[in-house]
């Protein structure tokens, strides 16, 4: 029997929670010391829990990972510690059985150097992969294009000593960038979109869109044949594929952003990150000033009718600080990464909690703000617990140990031998697993933990916040971050202190006239809104949301 | 078949799930004839859409007389027969976009004769019955869910599987195609002159109250036996047991600790008869901590998912279980989901008190002191005589403790049910709350 586990639903990522999991930390299905897809599947009853609607999954391809899988050496296999395809399919098939969605990520960008076509390519070049990747006799063009992994890479373009010419890469020199001239590349990434759409997978998290063509006086970034591309990627899509869902990477500004997401009500990617607003979350909390969350809201252009922001405050990446000043970033810089060790590349390399130096308010603070926002929210595995990060570990696997299950040995995370794990679990005395765990905090009300879940399950309670509209109330007070949420009938009014210190606030909301504010969370009645300022006060990094009712 | 008339039919019915929502549009997805000589039968898949942009599909049966419509064509006993006669002949039929195949279970003798009267029983929230000349039973799933249905699914486990307390299972029909793939309906053996377990215990509680509790220890037993044989397969993934994950007790805690917390947060104040527990859902939570503290969680397994008195039918000399759709709110996919048989138990023994508040309450029986205590206490002593131990936690202490939470559970929910639904019967869950609470004030 054909198996159909969702109604349609074309606009269901809009109101959508995302999870996004490290598959290698989550959960070791197998005894091997890594995590697998067996080991997703035995905790889809959490994730269902939990409440998120859809599970992001970092690149599962087979690869030499020598970029954490964005590496890619075979798009049609899996990597074997994770299991084969067969085993994705039927973690894909349990998860929706769950109400749980999964887009995965793919690389369309570039592929690992240690992938057939790319060694076809340089050892046969007048072969049919001959012009699959970008090469060049000399290393003169594209110069205006930057390099994004300034730490390690010298140069965009690297010599291959075996076709004795060089070829055109924007991350690794290990990760050749494919040819999207040629129309066979093109017609080869549609068929591995539609290798794993056919599988059933719900999307995907297209990494470093803005990169595929390449134009000689230009930065070689958001081209528009670029977008040509991307659009006809979204037509297969909407033509056999319904309700699956194109979330581009394209860490820009927003009003560079929103062309990802295409013309009219759509055409290109569904959804798009947005990536200068968290600095600027961190920035705000850090100041006890909610203005840079104001300018870069008012900076946002409208996006398209079907279209939304991918919204977070962590993720397996650095926390990116390309999107900022460079006065901006120096402030970040001093004050979240204080040892040099956090830093990597443009960004500071650590975990929600630890960013926060963990103090529970800041991190409630921040997740309401996330929430509070236009888009939807994009968690990342661990930060619903409050787990720490390892800035001793290289690159960026510091944030990516093993999820902590348990007080138990291996965090509960494998049954392997210690030294046999990937990485080790975090053992420090404050975010170590004997103290930060799953277990412990589902069987205590106050964690951090149940905390997130209700939060979760309140969001979703209430489509306003993926479909609303935003309505900036900027108050006299700087250090109060308010907004209000409109869809249809439902208004909710969001208010949040982002100081140390406790704060009264005057909010005109004239428009409100005759209302009654009902605290979402506790549904406490406050004093209906009269035609004079609108007072509140809160505690130290307090919130508020309430939903504004008609009093009858 | 315009699509005003399919949208004014469907959403009148009272299989219409979906009361709230508006619907934009409806067509037929599908249909096969079942008869082509006059008046004509057929079956056909009408999806409906809705504003949100979601959809519903529903089966229906219709007549054609003379080129007229009549849609409520299950309510003509000759269409009605056209459908089991399929089922006896494993009829293939072939649509636009898919079959539809019936098929009949081998060995099935009430197949074999011309059947005379059929007649419509109680309309359900899901799905219509027929029963025929008190024979056979046929039950058609009208909104259709992509999967197989659990009903279908575990009566043909349990027989198999030589499980006797059920109404054998006579046939089935199902779809098979591009829209979806879903189970249509199922042919059963109609239990004659049987008696609910609900009826049967407003009845018994009062005038034979004794001879009642020896038919709850049988009906323990009956259920014990029911979940072995659930669990007897390890080779069938549908039905092997399973080990749930470390953290499932901690998963069912929090949901159960946070359904209590909104409950008492919405509790109203002025009403008496929640007085016995009004302000103590601290301790309620301490309770359930209590419970949970270091637990294990037994087995997981495919279980009956609805289970109470009005599940089993006294049927002279034993009882007969009833309907394996599970809770119709919940989807498909939810329902088939494995859990403890615990979940099972506690369901039943929820519905102990329900008997004896309404039979003795609400009926004026004269009903023993400690009637419910006592009918707890033969069931379960049924139940442990059959149930195969490897399934429940292990030792006593820990199946009374999961047991209990589960009770809670379902407590809780009814609490939230009754206040909505009928405050009058809202006493029942305050004393099953109040009870969990005592109880352990008397452990500390």
């Amino acid at each position: 029997m054909s198996e159909q586990w969702f109604e349609r639903d074309p606009q269901w990522f809009k109101r959508a929670v995302f999870y996004e999991i490290h598959i290698r930390g989550f959960f070791d299905g197998n005894d091997d010391g890594s995590g697998d897809f067996r080991g997703l599947i035995d905790k889809l009853d959490y994730l269902q829990w939990l409440g998120v609607d859809c599970v992001w999954l970092l690149p599962m391809y087979q690869s030499p990972l020598k970029d954490g899988g964005y590496d890619i050496a075979d798009f049609f296999t899996t990597h074997p510690d994770y299991g084969t395809v067969d085993d994705f399919k039927e973690f894909v098939d349990q998860a929706h059985q769950r109400g749980i969605r999964v887009i995965a990520d793919l690389v369309m960008n570039h592929t690992s150097s240690e992938h057939p076509w790319f060694q076809e390519s340089r050892t046969d070049p007048s072969g049919p992969k001959g012009d699959w990747y970008v090469w060049s006799d000399t290393d003169e063009l594209y110069r205006d294009a930057r390099i994004i992994f300034i730490d390690s890479e010298p140069s965009n373009w690297t010599f291959d000593p075996v076709r004795g010419q060089y070829y055109w890469h924007r991350f690794f020199h290990h990760q050749p960038d494919l040819n999207y001239e040629n129309p066979e590349v093109q017609e080869a990434m549609l068929n591995v979109l539609r290798f794993w759409l056919d599988l059933g997978i719900d999307g995907f998290r297209l990494d470093a869109v803005p990169y595929l063509y390449e134009e000689d006086g230009t930065n070689c970034e958001n081209l528009p044949r670029t977008h040509e591309y991307l659009k006809r990627v979204r037509a297969e899509v909407d033509a056999r594929y319904p309700d699956r869902v194109l979330l581009a990477e394209a860490n820009q500004w927003p009003e560079d952003v929103v062309a990802y997401m295409g013309d009219g009500d759509g055409d290109e990617c569904h959804m798009a990150f947005h990536f200068p607003v968290m600095p600027r979350m961190f920035m705000a909390v850090r100041r006890e000033d909610a203005t840079p969350m104001y300018e870069i809201l008012d900076r946002t252009p409208p996006i398209p009718r079907n279209a939304q922001w991918g919204l977070f405050l962590r993720n397996h990446d650095e926390l990116t600080l390309e999107m900022v000043t460079d006065e901006e970033r120096d402030y970040m810089y001093e004050e979240y990464a204080k040892d040099p060790r956090m830093k990597i590349n443009l960004g500071i390399r650590r975990r929600l909690a630890p960013l926060l130096e963990g103090g529970r308010d800041e991190i409630e603070l921040m997740h309401a703000i996330l929430f509070s926002l236009p888009g939807s929210p994009v968690l990342y595995y661990g930060d619903e617990i409050g787990m720490g990060d390892n800035v001793y570990l290289g690159d960026r696997d510091g944030v990516r140990t093993p999820m902590q299950w348990t007080g138990d040995r291996n965090a509960g995370f494998s049954r392997a031998d210690w030294a046999q794990l990937y990485l080790q679990p975090l053992m420090d005395p404050v975010y170590g697993y004997q103290s930060v765990n799953i277990e412990a905090q589902l069987r205590t009300p106050t964690s951090l933990l149940r905390w997130v879940h209700r939060f979760i399950a309140l969001r979703k309670e209430h489509p306003v916040f993926g479909l609303g509209t935003y309505e900036p109330l900027r108050p006299e007070n700087p250090r109060i971050f308010a907004h209000i949420r409109r869809w249809e009938e439902d208004i909710v009014l969001c208010v949040h202190n982002v100081a140390r210190s406790a704060q009264a606030v005057e909010l005109n909301l004239s428009d409100f006239d005759g209302m009654v504010p009902e605290e979402m969370l506790g549904r406490t009645r406050f004093p209906a809104i009269g035609e004079l300022p609108y007072l509140l006060t809160f505690a130290p990094r307090g919130f508020f949301w309430f939903q504004l009712r008609k009093e009858h | 078949m315009d699509e005003q008339t399919l949208i004014d039919y469907v959403t009148r019915q009272r299989w219409y799930g979906s009361k709230s929502r508006t619907v934009l549009h409806a067509h037929v997805l599908d249909s096969v004839v079942l008869r082509t000589a006059e008046p004509q039968f057929a079956l056909a898949l009408v999806e409906l859409g809705y504003e949100t942009g979601s959809h519903d599909i529903y089966q229906l049966l219709y007549a054609l007389r003379d080129g007229e419509l009549e849609l409520d064509g299950l309510d003509e006993p000759q269409l009605a027969r056209e459908l089991v006669s399929a089922m006896r002949s494993g009829l293939t039929l072939q649509g636009a976009d898919g079959i539809v195949e019936f098929r009949p279970v081998e060995g099935f003798a009430g197949l074999g004769r011309e059947l005379s009267e059929a007649r419509p029983v109680g309309a359900e929230q899901s799905n219509t019955s027929i029963v025929f000349d008190d024979e056979l039973i046929l039950k058609a799933f009208r909104r259709l869910e992509a999967g197989i249905n659990p009903e279908l699914e575990i009566l043909r486990f349990l027989t198999e599987n030589g499980f006797a307390n059920i109404a054998p299972l006579g046939g089935w029909y199902q779809y098979s195609g591009g829209p979806v793939g879903a189970t249509l309906g199922i042919l059963q053996e109609f239990v004659r002159g049987g008696v609910d377990g609900w009826d049967l215990a407003l009845e018994e509680i009062g005038s034979a109250p004794d001879a009642f509790l020896a038919r709850l220890r049988r009906l323990g037993a009956v259920t014990g036996t029911m979940h072995a044989t659930l669990a007897s397969d390890p080779n069938d993934p549908s039905f092997c047991p399973e080990t749930p994950s470390v953290e499932a007790l901690g998963l069912l805690t929090a949901t159960v600790d946070e359904e209590i917390e909104r409950m008492f947060v919405d509790l109203p104040d002025d009403d008496e008869r929640i007085a016995p527990i009004f302000g103590r859902g601290e301790e309620v939570r301490e309770q359930l901590r209590m419970l949970t503290h270091a637990g294990s969680a037994g087995k997981s397994i495919r279980t009956h998912g609805d289970y109470h008195l009005g599940q089993a039918l006294w049927a002279g000399d034993d009882w007969v279980i009833l309907d394996f759709e599970g809770e119709p709110a919940r989807s498909l996919a939810e329902r088939r989901r494995k859990r403890s048989p615990l979940r099972d138990v506690a369901g039943m023994l929820r519905s102990f008190a329900y008997a004896a508040t309404v039979a003795s309450v609400m009926r004026g029986a004269d009903m023993p002191d400690g009637w419910e205590e006592r009918a707890r206490e033969q069931f379960l002593a049924g139940y442990f005589e059959t149930i195969d131990p490897a399934l429940l936690p292990s030792g006593q202490v820990a199946i009374e403790r999961l047991l209990a939470v589960y009770e809670l559970e379902k407590a809780v929910y009814e609490l939230r049910y009754e206040l909505d639904n009928r405050p009058e019967w809202v006493g029942i869950p305050v004393a099953g709350i109040q009870r969990l609470i005592e109880q352990a004030a008397a452990t500390r």
